[in-house]
């Protein structure tokens, strides 16, 4: 139990790190600790699946695609903020925390415990015999993202 | 069949770039249009199966085996899928001559075909999780489309309407989590029925918060409704058409009552919060509306405006009241974006959306002013327009049910959205030719075919309304009411 209250501090920690750090690259890498955090609390409830996932394409994959756009676009131009922006969130994050502590309680409390359900199959049957329509949707998402991308650099790869 | 209606438009959304590099303008338009072409069709032969039922779930074969892929169709999805296809096809044809100077367009077919595969499969979604997935599938493309001409402005709106929406759909995956913990189960059905089971009123009541909070961000109700002044103005005038005539509506309002009626069975406290919700967003929009220069601008509070009338029907929940909104959802979704449409059309030929600086262009563009005319009076509730018959049901529920307060409001914001609309009418079409605008010509052919299809549609529908109730509204209406007749386990009101 303290381990996993540890774990989840860590992953609020990093996660609000990730957004104040100015320092691009540091965010990236607060963002990936967070998301490793995020793992092994899925491994440890049990959904091996979503731990491998939130660990290699999150912690992983997505890390490197960041760290790969800092390394490759230009310092400097630096965006002015308004001064509300720097205290506006850690009170936002804080009175949100607060809620959100007293909130969960009081449903930890009031959701029944639900039965555990029989054995459903393995990942692969359960993704593909069962959400076989998600699939669907997730292919959508796909196309929806990398069409997005073409449609946004467009301009760019037609003037160099 | 109904599988079709998501499966078409991406199959051809993931070739269209490939047939943009053979051909960069003709063939993505033929394509792209015959697509919605198809569509449209399709709503007919899904209409004609199902007459006579009340619902069919369809459950799809490959091979001759089946495939877990279960579609629900029943009148409310149909009517929907209607809506999205004709409008839908409308805007694409708008789009030929419009998206010419975006350059590119094959992509921007793409992003579109995205969208209405997105849309259509969160109307045929049986389950709260495919509900989340399609919505998203829509809203990323539609962030794309935002931003498509690439300016400043553009961005910044797609960002704002990015992240807003990034936070709409954390809101209404919480509450997906909650119910699946809850009921441990996704289907509309058997969480409808597992909470009924369980009493967890607490834990209900906040996940209706959190709907409403997400599906609201979405519909653009007015606590909610930052991010759409700014991202609809920004887009291309055919995507503003369909973020104001279908998304919000397929993604915030279809979802929204989906779930409060399908799902919760619209228990009476949440019925009186989207009623305030419904009269707050009327109200607010239509003064807000009244002070905007920029039409689109200003179109783009009508929205939120003429939504909030929806909700108040929907949220009224009796009969007559959930058959007002539904009309008028399909009224508004033709009005508004033929005059969205139609500021396209203005902006191609003067550069400005700034009011202030057009003037008397009924005397060089008289197609636009005329359909201009026809849709600010049918979402004014002229009569004989579509938008009267919708209003006055709306009105009758009301007053029915006894909220004759509400009824009061309805009527007056009425006359504020015909005052906005007039002086629409006024600045852009009427008076004195401004002399700067001496070399402005009536819009491109395929632009001013669809506004005036959607502008004959209006005039149809309004003329015939009792026809197009009975036929597509009706069933819509009464899908939902044996939603809430279930969940109150009675007979009749």
């Amino acid at each position: 139990m303290i381990l996993e209250i540890a774990l989840l501090c860590g992953l609020v920690v990093f996660s609000a790190a990730a957004i104040i750090l100015r320092d691009l690259l540091k965010a990236a890498i607060c963002l990936a600790a967070a998301s490793l955090l995020l793992g092994i609390v899925y491994f440890r409830m049990n959904a091996p699946y979503i731990g491998v996932f939130e660990i290699s394409v999150v912690a992983g994959m997505i890390t490197v695609l960041f760290i790969v756009t800092i390394a490759l676009t230009k310092t400097g131009g630096d965006v002015r903020e308004a001064k509300a922006a720097e205290w506006i969130f850690p009170l936002v994050l804080v009175l949100f925390l607060a809620v959100d502590i007293l909130v969960a309680k009081s449903l930890i409390n009031k959701i029944p415990a639900l039965e555990s359900l029989p054995e459903q199959g393995t990942f692969g049957e359960v993704l593909w015999k069962m959400r076989t329509f998600d699939l669907v949707g997730q292919i959508g998402l796909i196309f929806a993202g990398v069409l997005g991308v073409l449609a946004l650099f467009r301009k760019r790869s037609k003037d160099e | 069949m109904a599988f079709l209606f998501v499966a078409l438009p991406l199959v051809v959304a993931g070739i269209l770039p490939l047939i943009g590099k053979i051909s960069k303008k003709v063939l993505p338009d033929v394509v792209a249009n015959s697509v919605l072409i198809i569509l449209l069709g399709l709503v007919f032969v899904e209409g004609r199966g199902l007459v006579g039922q009340a619902a069919s779930i369809q459950q799809l074969s490959w091979l001759g085996e089946p495939v877990n892929i279960k579609l629900l169709l029943d009148g409310f999805s149909l009517f929907m899928l209607f809506a999205v296809s004709l409008v839908g096809l409308a805007i694409s044809l708008f789009s030929i001559d419009y998206m010419d100077h975006y350059g590119s367009k094959a992509n921007f077919y793409a992003l579109f075909l995205v969208m209405i595969a997105g849309m259509n499969g969160l109307l045929l979604a049986t389950d709260l999780f495919q509900v989340y997935l399609f919505l998203e599938v829509a809203a990323i493309a539609s962030y794309a489309l935002v931003a498509f001409g690439l300016g400043h402005d553009e961005l910044e709106a797609a960002f704002k309407y990015l992240m807003l929406s990034a936070v709409a759909s954390v809101f209404i995956m919480l509450a997906v989590t909650i119910i699946f913990g809850l009921t441990g189960s996704l289907g509309f059905e058997p969480v409808s029925q597992g909470l009924r089971a369980l009493d967890a009123k607490f834990i209900v009541g906040l996940c209706s918060a959190f709907f409403i909070m997400g599906f609201g961000l979405k519909a653009a109700l007015v606590p909610f409704h930052a991010w759409l002044p700014d991202a609809h103005p920004s887009a291309p005038a055919p995507i503003s058409a369909v973020l104001s005539g279908l998304l919000i509506k397929v993604s915030g309002v279809y979802a929204l009552t989906r779930v409060f009626i399908t799902v919760f069975g619209l228990p009476p406290d949440l019925s009186t919060v989207l009623m305030y919700l419904g009269i707050i967003s009327m109200v607010v929009a239509a003064l807000l509306a009244l002070g905007q220069t920029d039409i689109k601008r200003m179109l783009a509070y009508s929205s939120i405006s003429q939504v909030g009338y929806i909700i108040l029907g929907i949220g009224l929940g009796t009969p007559l009241g959930i058959l007002g909104g539904l009309f008028h959802l399909f009224n508004h979704a033709l009005a508004k974006s033929l005059l969205f449409l139609n500021s396209g059309s203005l902006q191609m030929s003067t550069g400005t959306r700034n009011l202030d600086e057009m003037g008397g262009l009924a005397k060089r563009m008289p197609v636009t002013a005329g359909t201009n005319l026809v849709g600010a009076l049918s979402i004014a509730g002229v009569p004989p327009l579509n938008g009267f018959w919708s209003k006055l049901i709306i009105i009758i529920a009301l007053i029915q049910a006894g909220h004759w307060a509400f009824a009061l409001i309805a009527v007056l914001v009425s006359v504020l959205t015909l005052w906005y609309y007039l002086l629409i009418q006024r600045k852009a079409f009427f008076g004195k030719l401004n002399e700067k605008w001496n070399a402005v010509r009536e819009a491109p052919f395929w632009m001013t075919v669809s506004t005036v299809l959607l502008a004959l549609l209006c005039i149809v529908t309004g003329i015939f309304f009792a026809a197009t109730v009975q036929s597509w509204v009706r069933p819509a209406a009464d899908a939902l009411v044996r939603g809430v007749q279930a969940a109150l386990g009675s007979v009749g009101f």
